[in-house]
């Protein structure tokens, strides 16, 4: 790994990797604060503590599978496949309906639980998006983890801001799933034979036709899904002061 | 619900963030105030949805809307506390949703006849890479804003 990292391939690959974990998990850690919030505070510390240490112990395993996995003859075409799913739902507007009934837990197992749990779902995409980022380098993984995980746990709120003043970065994020998947179909074992001797801008070509794909489809499914807009959501009201109270 | 408006007073809309250019907002509009002007303040602070269809699976929806009020009454504390001393009558709201949209949409559904908010929020950083909620609302809103440095 240390030779690996005077390589600029080793530094692209572990900038998509950041840039995966910021885009797919900047949520995480509201689901972590919000899985602490009924813990009693002295142990709330502690619940995000373990709690992190779990999802991310459980997330480099699961990693460490899907990286075995995209050995195995065509499943980088199904995982490619997989990828440009991911992109294109990374360009949709929310839902509003799915809403939760995990209660935030007031013991502090139930709530270390919670975040293991939840991490591992909300993760499946990131999972699939950094094993094709790795291309099989499981130090590259850990390495893109440990880099990203201050920014996912404590950037959570500029990374919300960031996509609330900016639509563009999610755009961006997903013509990156696109590029990647565009390159995984190539890394697959059952077409790498045919790829012999084929001219190095090969991998671009595919690249740049998954990245566009994404934001193509992305962007115009999003645009048929505009609905009629609710009226603001507001969640806290009240009226104030003046001399008459008083 | 809302109150019977008093005669020649306009409702303003003020968006805040807990910043300190929100409290020079405040300040603003006291002086106006003191000044004569009859204006009926409602107070708007509005949070980014944490919906991502995921997060809202295995958190409650309670709970998702508790930790937006706790955090919006945060960002609402010190322009209350300067109204409430100054002992001015005001309303507040915390609404969830894509900030500058929501101002501005808020805004129609009240009626407001005036947006008031800072140039910029909490941190340098977020402005110099985002730009300003302030510039996308005098845009696009359909009433006068008025913007304070």
């Amino acid at each position: 790994m240390f030779e690996a990292a005077l390589e600029p391939a080793f530094w692209v690959s572990v900038l998509q990797i950041i840039a995966i974990d910021i885009l797919l998990g900047g949520d995480n850690a509201i689901v972590i604060a919000l899985a602490c919030r009924r813990l009693p505070e002295a142990q709330r510390r502690q619940g995000i503590f373990w709690g992190v240490v779990g999802a991310i112990g459980l997330r480099v395993i699961l990693i460490f599978f899907a990286l075995q996995l995209l050995a195995i003859p065509f499943l980088k075409i199904v995982g490619g496949l997989l990828l440009l799913w991911i992109g294109v739902k990374l360009l949709q507007p929310e839902e509003e309906e799915g809403h939760g009934n995990v209660e935030g837990s007031t013991h502090l197992i139930g709530a270390i639980r919670t975040i293991i749990i939840a991490d591992a779902v909300m993760s499946l995409d990131n999972v699939i998006a950094v094993a094709a980022a790795a291309k099989g380098d499981l130090g590259l993984v850990v390495f893109g983890i440990l880099v990203s995980i201050p920014i996912v746990v404590w950037g959570s709120k500029f990374v919300l801001k960031l996509m609330d003043r900016l639509p563009i970065v999610i755009t961006f994020g997903g013509a990156l799933l696109g590029w990647i998947a565009g390159d995984m179909f190539l890394g697959d074992a059952s077409v790498k034979p045919y790829l012999e001797g084929q001219p190095g801008w090969l991998k671009y070509l595919s690249s740049s036709a998954g990245a566009l794909l994404v934001v193509i489809v992305g962007t115009w499914l999003a645009k048929r899904a505009v609905r009629p807009r609710p009226p603001v959501e507001v969640v806290a009201s009240g009226a104030e002061g003046g001399k008459d109270h008083e | 619900m809302n109150e019977p408006r008093r005669e020649g007073s306009v409702k303003v809309l003020v968006p805040v963030d807990g910043s300190a250019n929100s409290d020079r907002v405040i300040d603003q509009l006291l002086a106006e105030l003191a000044g004569g002007a009859a204006l009926e303040l409602v107070l708007l602070n509005v949070q980014i949805p944490v919906d991502s269809g995921h997060a809202r699976m295995f958190v409650a929806v309670e709970d998702v809307e508790a930790y937006h009020r706790e955090e919006g009454l945060q960002a609402l504390k010190s322009a209350r506390n300067k109204l409430d001393a100054a002992g001015v009558k005001y309303r507040w709201h915390v609404a969830v949703g894509h900030i500058a949209d929501t101002i501005i949409r808020f805004a129609q559904e009240q009626g407001a006849g005036r947006i008031v908010m800072g140039t910029h929020g909490r941190t340098a950083l977020a402005h110099l890479l985002l730009g300003s909620v302030a510039s996308d609302v005098s845009r696009k809103a359909d009433v006068p804003v008025t913007l304070i440095k």
